[in-house]
């Protein structure tokens, strides 16, 4: 990492678990480093300035009182960091402007850490994701679906990939006019498809019913292409994930649901996930509850006021109704919500997820996580805030945070089925906010092309899988083609507590994680004993050929064994 | 819908077995005949009976015969189960059978005249059942129809039920039959194994029913200071104390005999365990001679303090003052059954947190585990020695002595070490199983602490999964075996009990005992009753780290030797920039009341800086690697203490992750320990080729339950597992049928069907 080394002071750290800890502070382009002095063992921090939401003066030059003054700066990964300094002479000025600076580059016209990162990596993670080859390992195109160029140049819709598959049975013409009654031109595109029943499931946005209740022929011939695709008689399923409500009040911004006089081949149905204003306030509330201290007294009512849980089951439980639908009930379906870079982007990639065992993988999640969230225009720049010094952003909204921890919840309860750990996905979720890399920078492929992303910085990817060991799950089973239908009850969602409480040491959990370890133990016990009895078998079998008198040889004892070496 | 109202007294002795007026047998019914156990008797059975399956759909129902035997109902059947199966069989029970002692409550329904009767023992039935429902003790529930049965033979069958069932008297219950039956006819049938299930097992409990076991214990834990006491030799002192106990060398029997009229019970103070330092874990009842108690409390408390080394305090606890009472943890039960398996799956979803809160089960989880933590850091590293108090002693303080114990002593983290610990602080401490259980239905009686306590201990596994050497399973098939009225380990309120009635059964019956005090019950430890040798693997933990367990650092192989400096140092460590973690203030304060110290009043004022100490120690402990073979301690936070869920949701199709759940990890692990099993025999083998075929047979004895085909086994997921593994959902709740019908009809929360509705509203 390039760091421009911008200050160094002493400062004393206000730790919320260990008391005041006086050390040295050094800020950098890209982290605010501390190292405490005069203490044993040494405390550090290391954040990078991509995590900083907010920074606030605490504290006036009068401020009575121990450590009253100096600097409060909110984090976007759950906690908060007090750093008091000296009242004389304004000490903490320069520090609240160098912050400042670098922690919300895009507010003063600076880059992002991403574009002067100099590291070097023995991958290169911008080439994990290729849309032509990802389709052609769902085996497409094919006889009833196409790769459509219409996008090349974003055209057609600005926060869509180029590469868009689409009825074969629709011209591009077609999709112009869809386009013109789907919220923000976003027309059902394939995102997958079934390689058995070829039942597919379909992305888009709203469409624009409006007040008057407008019907499209166009849209609604699409709609009914899309369903013959696959040769079955059912209806076309639309999950609609909006509660019923905020889909008729969509009405009257333009928007709205599909009726069933319109569409009379297609079934509607609401999946009550709520929007991302309820997400966000939701994440505060559970943030008060574990940060800095657990609330003890009445944890699992207070963590269900949060109903933090309860947004998980809804996600979970509309995307197994989603991948049930397409595996059981043999139907494709169409997955939109308002403009469907949201909650649609949880919904079909969970329920790919939970489809293709493919995604379970290392790099095959990070195609997921490519195509469905990046590609597909989910407004990362603004659902973060990269930069960006407006905390307050009512754009703001933890959606990727809360899809990664559905995930988690998933390989809760599959251990084996899932070749990522909890670390792997604790890394995306530190550099969706680090701007280390440019993965996660931007909202949509048209802009990152502009800013040429995947010239100029580095992806994610690159870091992770020249590290695939630290990431793997050593329990993961590779199986293919099982659906995997997690329970989406309360009574098995858990707070993810290694994440969201993981700045306190009291409540994290057992590092390396008991489990994971022991079974590491064993895999290395099981290679050296291997070793140590092929080494034997050499000697031994050197000796059976110099003497061959007995009858019953170790090596024909072990014949089972042998077989591996 | 659990309460149960009070057994009318009833006739002592059971009805002869009626001769049935059978229907016509059809061929295939014929061969449907129960296996009994020696001394059990079939009561009443009734043919061309349904088991149902799912409440929402008759396709999955079984059809076959129900039996009740003056042991357990049975069903039997020769469909085969349909979906799923239990992977595990109890030899002495079928797949649908529930012993008597199990049955919690006997409903009978009459659909077509809409009544509904809950049946006592020796009841009238004014109508002829349809169905009926048996709701378990273990959270199932079971459910029978009678369409085509024979209606009086049903009614029958149901009256049967419910009146062996809830039998009144103690030698009602099966085990005394069937041990009865084993002295009459020791030739036919092997005789009973009272012991700690040596055979097949290898090792012997010790059951502390002897001098001996005492002593080894004595001598096992360095308790130099201590001696075994035969003043209650034929229980002539107290009838529910052991006959053999450990007390403080310097107090003489004289004295104890005289002091053990101030007590109530006459339950003198019983020595537990010492530790390595010195001090003692005892626990004692209450004084009630209130003009005695001053002087017999410090002559205890005095020999107590002679007794260690350095000639420390005596801390006592008066348990009762700060730990939920037997009356609050079974409110707490029930209204967790009631959470658990009786109230609507999707009802419950929205509040569940609250709801689970709201039964305070894992808050008095906590409260125990709190507690017991505090008292190891007493005996630990202030030194001194710890006085558990209890009204009659016989309670909390089974549960809190069993915990401390598990804490600080990694043999009672073995299956042997374990079950002797049982043996110690539950059985022959006197636990009141008979009432606890509520074998003979007096409901007022009834609490659970000893699945409180197995939580507990299910608890420390959760957070420890290396530290022992059992598996949640053997958690959850012990609690099961407290419910098989067969065992004398669960049956009676204290051993003088089982010596008294069982001399009274065998009179009755003419068996001669010759020299043997009472009869001989078979012991639950005694698995191999229960289990085949295979499925015994299943309360192996794979995880364990045995004492003379090999393990990898850094790449080289080295054997464990007990030490504490290479313990387990490859276990955990925490980065440095978060070693200095602390623990909260409120975390461990002790409750002040809960701690009364005797003897030195300046000791009480040190409380302050005791609390910073305690404080201290525990951030110390929870700072440095675990030593699997030191002390554990248990993380106490909100979010540390969860649902045991195999144990309450085994039974719950809905709650049933399919192809999932912890267990597919616990294969994975097994394969692997089966593989490194297989590699380091062969290694033996090489270095002593001279006793090859000696070690022959030594290859098929695998430690693991699920085995590895090789070592180029990559073990996949079998597909029969389940988060309920080894038990099934199926068929044991009356619930809606989950498979076989659109995964999304069962899919809660998301209020899907009312939204549609109000779509359809809307236009």
């Amino acid at each position: 990492v390039r760091n421009q080394q911008t200050l160094d002071k002493e400062v004393i750290y206000v730790c919320p678990f260990n008391g005041a800890v006086k050390g040295r502070l050094y800020v950098t382009n890209y982290r605010l480093y501390l190292r405490s002095v005069e203490i044993d063992p040494v405390v550090i921090l290391d954040v990078p300035l991509g995590v900083i939401a907010r920074i606030e003066k605490m504290g006036g030059a009068s401020s009575r009182g121990e450590n009253s003054y100096g600097l409060d700066i909110t984090c976007k990964d759950m906690r908060n960091l007090r750093f008091a300094l000296k009242q004389e002479g304004h000490s903490r000025r320069d520090i609240f402007e160098i912050l400042t600076k670098h922690a919300f580059p895009q507010s003063h016209n600076l880059p992002f850490f991403a574009f002067v990162n100099e590291e070097k990596f023995a991958e290169n993670g911008w080439m994990v994701y290729n849309p032509m080859s990802e389709y052609r390992r769902q085996r497409l195109p094919n006889e009833q679906w196409r790769v459509t160029f219409i996008n090349e140049h974003y055209g057609l819709c600005d926060t869509y990939p180029s590469l868009l598959v689409v009825p074969y049975n629709a011209t591009d013409d077609d999709l112009k006019k869809v386009a013109a009654f789907r919220s923000r031109n976003r027309i059902p595109v394939l995102s997958w498809i079934h390689p058995e029943n070829q039942a597919v499931v379909m992305r888009s946005s709203q469409p624009l019913v409006g007040m008057s209740g407008k019907r499209n022929k166009d849209d609604e011939r699409y709609l009914d292409i899309i369903r013959d695709a696959n040769g079955q008689i059912s209806k076309l399923t639309i999950y609609d994930a909006r509660p019923s409500v905020n889909a008729v009040a969509n009405k009257a911004t333009g928007g709205g649901y599909e009726g069933d006089d319109a569409y009379p081949n297609a079934e509607l149905f609401f999946l009550d996930i709520h929007n991302i204003h309820v997400m966000r306030e939701s994440l505060k509330k559970l943030k008060d509850i574990v940060y800095p201290n657990v609330e003890e007294s009445h944890w699992l009512s207070s963590l269900e006021s949060t109903h933090w849980l309860e947004h998980i089951k809804l996600v979970l439980t509309g995307a197994i109704q989603v991948a049930d639908k397409v595996s059981s009930g043999k139907s494709s379906v169409l997955v939109h919500c308002s403009d469907g870079w949201d909650r649609t982007a949880q919904l079909t990639s969970l329920a790919m997820l939970m489809l293709d065992s493919y995604y379970r993988t290392i790099v095959g999640f990070e195609v997921l996580v490519q195509k469905e969230w990046i590609s597909f225009g989910h407004k990362f720049a603004s659902r973060i805030g990269h930069g960006d010094k407006n905390h307050a952003d009512a754009d703001r909204s933890p959606i990727f945070l809360q899809f990664i921890d559905c995930v988690w919840q998933m390989s809760k309860q599959f251990p084996t089925a899932f070749e990522f750990n909890e670390q792997f996905l604790i890394t995306i979720l530190d550099h969706l906010y680090s701007c280390r890399f440019g993965t996660f920078l931007y909202s949509c492929e048209s802009v990152r092309e502009k800013e040429k992303v995947t010239e100029r910085t580095l992806s994610l990817w690159s870091l992770i899988n020249s590290e695939k060991a630290k990431h793997t799950n050593p329990f993961y089973t590779k199986e293919l083609n099982r659906a995997l239908y997690p329970v989406a009850s309360m009574r098995h969602l858990e707070l993810w507590v290694n994440y969201y409480i993981r700045w306190n040491p009291r409540i994290r959990q057992q590092q390396p994680n008991p489990v994971e370890q022991r079974y590491m133990e064993l895999l290395a016990l099981r290679d050296d004993y291997m070793r140590r009895l092929e080494e034997l078998q050499i000697t031994n079998n050197s000796k059976i050929s110099n003497s061959s008198t007995s009858s019953a040889s170790p090596s024909q004892m072990m014949s089972h064994v042998q077989t591996h070496f | 819908m659990f309460s149960l109202k009070p057994a009318k007294p009833t006739f002592k002795s059971y009805l002869l077995p009626q001769v049935e007026d059978k229907i016509t047998p059809e061929p295939k019914i014929k061969k449907l005949e129960p296996v009994l156990l020696p001394g059990e008797i079939v009561v009443n059975e009734v043919n061309f009976v349904r088991k149902c399956i799912a409440t929402d759909t008759s396709q999955y129902d079984l059809w076959g015969k129900l039996v009740c035997s003056n042991f357990k109902i049975s069903f039997i059947t020769d469909d085969p189960m349909p979906l799923q199966k239990f992977h595990y069989k109890n030899l002495l029970l079928g797949e649908h059978d529930v012993p008597l002692t199990c049955i919690e409550q006997v409903v009978t329904v009459n659909d077509t005249k809409r009544k509904q009767k809950v049946l006592g023992p020796n009841q009238k039935l004014k109508f002829n059942p349809t169905e009926l429902i048996i709701y378990c003790k273990d959270f199932r529930i079971v459910r029978f129809r009678f369409d085509e049965a024979g209606p009086e033979s049903a009614k029958k069958v149901c009256l049967a039920v419910a009146h062996y069932s809830q039998p009144t008297d103690l030698q009602l219950l099966f085990a005394f039959e069937y041990v009865g039956k084993k002295y009459h006819n020791p030739a036919t049938v092997n005789g009973i194994d009272p012991g700690g299930g040596g055979s097949g097992s290898g090792q012997q409990t010790p059951l502390f029913e002897t001098y001996s076991d005492w002593d080894r214990e004595i001598k096992r834990t360095g308790a130099s200071e201590w001696r075994v006491c035969s003043v209650n030799e034929g229980y002539m002192i107290s009838t529910c104390l052991p006959e053999y106990f450990v007390v403080p060398s310097s107090l003489a029997d004289q004295d104890l005999k005289l002091y053990s009229y101030s007590f109530i019970g006459r339950r003198m103070p019983l020595w537990c365990w010492n530790h390595s330092n010195g001090s003692a874990l005892v626990r004692m009842a209450n004084i009630k001679d209130v003009l005695q108690q001053r002087k017999i409390d410090q002559r205890i408390c005095n020999a107590i303090t002679r007794s260690h080394p350095q000639r420390s305090d005596v801390l006592k606890s008066d348990l009762d003052k700060c730990l939920p009472n037997i009356q609050e943890i079974q409110a707490a039960f029930i209204k967790l059954k009631q959470l658990c398996v009786n109230e609507p799956f999707d009802e419950t979803e929205e509040k569940w947190l609250s709801s689970l809160e709201n039964t305070h089960w894992l808050e008095y989880v906590r409260s125990f585990l709190k507690h017991s933590a505090e008292l190891v850091y007493m005996l630990d590293s202030k030194h001194v020695s710890v006085v558990l108090q209890e009204d009659e002693g016989r309670d909390l303080s089974c549960f809190v002595a069993s915990l401390i114990q598990v804490m600080l002593d990694p043999y009672f983290r073995t299956i042997v070490g374990f079950q002797s610990l049982i043996q110690k602080e539950w059985v022959m401490a006197g636990y009141q199983f008979l009432d606890r259980c509520n074998h003979l239905k007096r409901a007022d009686k009834e609490s659970p602490l000893f699945l409180m306590f197995l939580d507990s201990i299910w608890q420390l596994l959760e957070q420890y999964p290396s530290a022992f050497e059992f598996s949640e399973t053997y958690l959850t098939i012990l609690y099961d075996s407290t419910r098989i009225s067969l065992f004398g380990t669960f049956l009676f309120n204290c051993p003088h009990q089982r010596v008294k009635q069982s001399t009274e059964f065998a009179i009755s019956k003419n068996i001669q005992l010759g020299d043997e005090k009472g009869l001989k019950f078979p012991s639950v430890w005694d698995w191999s009753l229960q289990f085949t040798r295979r499925d015994r693997m299943l309360f192996h933990n794979p995880w364990y780290i045995g004492k003379s367990a090999s393990c990898v650092q850094n790449g080289s192989v080295k054997s464990f030797k007990r030490t504490k400096k290479n313990y387990s140092s490859t276990l955990r460590g925490i980065p440095p920039s978060l070693k200095n973690g602390i623990i909260n203030e409120q975390e461990f304060l002790p409750r002040r009341n809960s701690l009364i110290l005797k003897l030195k009043p300046d000791f009480l004022q040190q409380m302050d800086s005791q609390t910073n100490s305690m404080e201290q120690y525990f951030r110390e402990w929870f700072s440095k690697p675990v030593d699997l073979h030191g002390v554990i301690l248990p993380r106490l936070s909100g979010t540390h203490i969860k649902l045991w869920k195999l144990c309450y949701f085994r039974w719950v199709p809905e709650a049933q992750i399919n192809n999932g759940g912890f267990i597919t990890a616990f294969h994975k692990i097994s394969v692997l320990t089966d593989q490194v099993d297989m590699l380091n025999q062969s290694l033996r083998q090489y270095k002593s080729s001279s006793s090859l075929q000696a070690n022959c047979s030594e290859l098929d004895q695998s430690r693991m339950y699920f085995r590895a085909n090789g070592l180029n086994d990559t073990a996949g997921t079998p597909d029969f597992l389940s988060s309920s593994f080894p038990f099934s959902p199926i068929g044991n709740l009356c619930r809606r049928s989950i498979l076989g019908t659109p995964l999304s009809k069962f899919l809660s929360g998301a209020k899907i069907w009312l939204s549609t509705e109000t779509l359809a509203n809307e236009d």
